[in-house]
């Protein structure tokens, strides 16, 4: 008898570890590369994740080019059956692999029928107007919890590590620890430190999904993930699949025991729609009997796990749900420090199209852009949003709308963006030292970064804090000439606040007005 | 020898010890009575590498500063990320030609950096620099992004309005710093030179040096001590400085200014946009601490 090289799970495992560094190298390439235009499509998964495809086509009743590549695991789902969840899925191979530390004992019965009730409701809302779909897209919550959290904190402490050596280790343990140190600053820490809104919000969701595992092995594949939904209502259509086992059996059930998906029942039967070709069964089948093939006709088509009942239960949900929306202040009023990054769409067509990856505010060179929470409304949470003091908008960067898997921030040239107000600025005169006390300063005027400057100054005689007649230059905002960047309040030198500070008044998308019902 | 023979004793030695012990406290205002007239050395021409080798010779060249195995920093002005042709960065080709002349004179390493204001890998990027000094193979020399661990709190014992400022390590632990700022304008100090340039190797927060900037930057000048300024006016920005975007704004003025001696390269580079040396805050602040020379009558210029 011939061995195969390797056996089929291990083919399996291995294609999970080329998948996952695929997934980790791209995430760390999602920065500037010292060109204005991203050398590697960061966005890939993105791009190729059906569930967020058709959600952001749905919102916004329309085909979205970007999002075609999704089109293709459709098609190889047909043919081949789930293997993008057992394969492919980044945060299906985080699963597995967290099962070392987590063994699931608890062995709670199967739910398969609540992902599809959540595939429905999330599609049907989104088209509603209710676009929530990225809020449990498996690689958004993925991006999220890395993006927001870990990579940011994997970057301090190493960096705390390297600073107690540095300052504190003898020369020779440095002549070994700052090479480390540089090796892993040019390719695995952000290049500087960032900080994030929602980073413990972002990890604790990701750390939930992978601890649901404690309930039952790929707990959230087998009953939440909306794209696993999709993906196995498609392979309840496959064209091949793995069958094999029954009655003939006897009492041999290890197929059914090792299972990480709940997928073969107790006659030996894998449903298709469940299995996500992990080939564990295949491999370790005592008799060999488990073959991957086409399928004979109707074999592994079971009855759908989500009854008539729950079908339309999910889709009044998702359909009643919006109308409670223009309900909101936010209808008449919308947050005038929401600044969405340049290129943003309308409001109402920016939400239907983001799909919260958080691959912008990953990218985004000045660590401007951060999660909202519910400044744009529970339909906005994770949505971008540029946060001044924290980071402003580079003048010549246009990294944001390179990243979009969905267009819901344009690409703009560097041009385009260079015209593209995203709020004003405007001055509080209570606090600017110019203003208040007579003291120089226009910091914010030296890093305006318009060509001609949106911060002109007049010279005025003040009175001064100690009583003197001084001259001084007060700064002020000439209308038109401001895009918003941010990059004045971010610099502004005083304490607690910045004196000028960016609203969202004259951005080029529009005001920040939602959508108003249907 | 007795309790009373010994505390008498050490009274004594202790007293002769400490009145033995020479206390230099010499202020430069002093010192600079008695050197020799300021040089500045001047240089035109449209070919920026070799400008470089011209505009030093006057001063004794590249090796009258560096010797061989120094550690040499050079500083230029890579603040904002704009392209060489926008006039708001030093010119790459000035740079170049600073780090190889360096090399010459046998510098043992070149540092270059920059504490940018714009994001720091757009600047190196775009400014030009960072591709300019990779075309030099020689392991010696080499430019970096800061590092914020080297930022250290330096007192400046003679400030009048600072004491105390965070700089960064190799700046001050080099045998030769030069600075290498970029000519232009700006709307608080009216222009940016020598003095100016100087804040790229602070830490913290820079902003709030610029509600006394003159002194500030005098007094930063105190413990920040370039032994050779060579300002770039190969082409300087005339207006929206520091950062400019406009190249209308940028006037082609093909000319390098040199000088050991910090105030008087701002001093004399003044004058290229009409304005007398005591225009600038800076350079009246720091001639006035006697840090070096700003009247044009007393400063020897020399065409190279």
């Amino acid at each position: 008898m011939s061995q195969p090289l390797l056996r089929p799970s291990l083919w399996r495992r291995l294609g999970q570890c080329l998948f996952l560094a695929l997934f980790l190298f791209l995430f760390i390439k999602t920065d500037y590369a010292g060109r204005d235009e991203l050398p590697w499509a960061v966005n890939l998964f993105f791009r190729i994740d059906p569930f967020l495809a058709l959600a952001a086509m749905l919102a916004v009743r329309m085909v979205i080019a970007l999002m075609l590549p999704a089109a293709l695991i459709l098609l190889l789902t047909l043919l081949f059956g789930r293997f993008s969840c057992g394969w492919i899925c980044p945060m299906g191979s985080m699963i597995d692999g967290s099962r070392l530390l987590l063994r699931s004992r608890m062995k709670v019965p199967n739910l398969p029928g609540w992902k599809y009730a959540l595939l429905l409701t999330l599609l049907t809302a989104s088209f509603c107007g209710l676009p929530v779909a990225g809020y449990l897209d498996p690689f958004s919550l993925l991006v999220r919890g890395l993006s927001f959290a870990l990579h940011p904190a994997f970057g301090s402490a190493t960096t705390s590590f390297f600073t107690w050596t540095y300052q504190h280790a003898p020369a020779w343990l440095n002549a070994i620890t700052e090479p480390v140190y540089a090796v892993m600053k040019t390719h695995l820490l952000p290049f500087a430190d960032k900080v994030y809104d929602l980073s413990v919000l972002s990890l604790f969701l990701l750390l939930t999904v992978l601890g649901l595992s404690v309930l039952e092995s790929r707990f959230f594949c087998r009953s939440l993930c909306p794209l696993g939904a999709l993906l196995a209502f498609l392979s309840r259509y496959s064209l091949f699949a793995l069958a094999g086992g029954g009655e003939d059996c006897g009492k041999c059930r290890h197929c059914r025991d090792i299972c990480r998906m709940g997928a073969i029942d107790e006659q030996r039967g894998i449903s298709t729609a469940e299995c996500i070709l992990c080939l564990d069964c295949l491999s370790q089948c005592p008799r060999s009997r488990i073959h991957y093939g086409l399928r004979k006709n109707g074999s592994g088509m079971q009855a759908t796990d989500l009854s008539r009942r729950g079908v339309i239960t999910s889709l009044t949900v998702g359909a009643l749900l919006p109308l409670v929306l223009p309900t909101r202040l936010l209808t008449r009023n919308a947050d005038p420090l929401l600044i969405r990054p340049p290129g943003a769409l309308a409001e109402a067509d920016f939400l239907c199209r983001c799909v919260r990856c958080g691959e912008c505010m990953k990218v985004c060179i000045g660590n401007a852009l951060q999660p909202a929470w519910l400044e744009a409304g529970l339909e906005g949470i994770f949505t971008p949003r540029l946060i001044g003091r924290i980071g402003y908008c580079e003048y010549n960067c246009t990294l944001c709308g390179q990243v979009c898997p969905t267009g819901a921030i344009r690409r703009l040239s560097r041009d385009e963006k260079q015209r593209t107000a995203i709020g004003r600025a405007y001055f509080n005169k209570n606090r600017c030292l110019p203003y208040a006390a007579g003291v120089p300063c226009i910091v914010c005027e030296e890093h305006c970064p318009t060509p001609e400057k949106a911060i002109k100054f007049r010279e005025a005689a003040v009175v001064n804090t100690r009583g003197e007649q001084v001259f001084v230059r007060q700064p002020y905002i000439a209308g038109e000439l401001c895009i918003g960047c941010g990059i004045c309040e971010n610099r502004c030198p005083l304490d607690g606040g910045a004196a000028v500070i960016v609203t969202s008044e004259g951005a080029s998308r529009g005001g920040g007005k939602i959508r108003e019902g249907y | 020898m007795d309790r009373r023979q010994f505390l008498r004793d050490v009274l004594l030695w202790s007293v002769g010890a400490s009145l033995t012990v020479p206390r230099f406290n010499i202020i430069t205002e002093a010192l600079a009575a008695d050197k020799p007239q300021a040089l500045v050395s001047l240089a035109k021409g449209e070919d920026y590498f070799a400008l470089v080798a011209r505009v030093l010779a006057p001063l004794g060249g590249m090796g009258k500063f560096v010797k061989p195995g120094d550690k040499v920093v050079i500083k230029p002005n890579i603040g904002w990320d704009r392209r060489p042709e926008q006039g708001a960065t030093t010119h790459p080709l000035v740079v170049k030609a600073l780090v190889l002349q360096a090399l010459d004179a046998g510098a043992s390493k070149v540092l270059v950096f920059d504490r940018t204001c714009n994001e720091q890998r757009r600047c190196y990027a775009n400014s030009g620099i960072e591709a300019a000094l990779a075309e030099i193979t020689d392991s010696r020399a080499g430019i970096e992004h800061v590092d914020p661990r080297k930022f250290v709190p330096v007192d400046i014992t003679r400030g009048k309005s600072i004491t105390q400022w965070e700089i960064y390590k190799d700046a001050l632990d080099c045998n030769c710093y030069i600075n290498v700022p970029v000519a232009k304008h700006h709307g608080l100090s009216r222009l940016t030179l020598g003095l100016k340039n100087s804040m790229g190797v602070l830490g913290g927060n820079r902003g709030a040096l610029h509600q006394n900037i003159g002194q500030n930057l005098a007094d930063l000048a105190t413990v920040i001590r370039p032994k050779l300024t060579v300002i770039d006016a190969t082409r300087i920005l005339l207006r929206s400085g520091p950062q400019g975007g406009d190249v209308r704004d940028v006037k082609k003025t093909d000319t390098l200014i040199a000088s050991a001696d910090p105030v008087a390269a701002d001093a004399y580079a003044t004058t290229l946009f009409d304005l007398p040396p005591d225009a600038i805050e800076a350079t009246m602040a720091a001639y006035r601490m006697g840090l070096g020379e700003m009247d044009l009558a007393r400063i020897q210029v020399v065409t190279a």
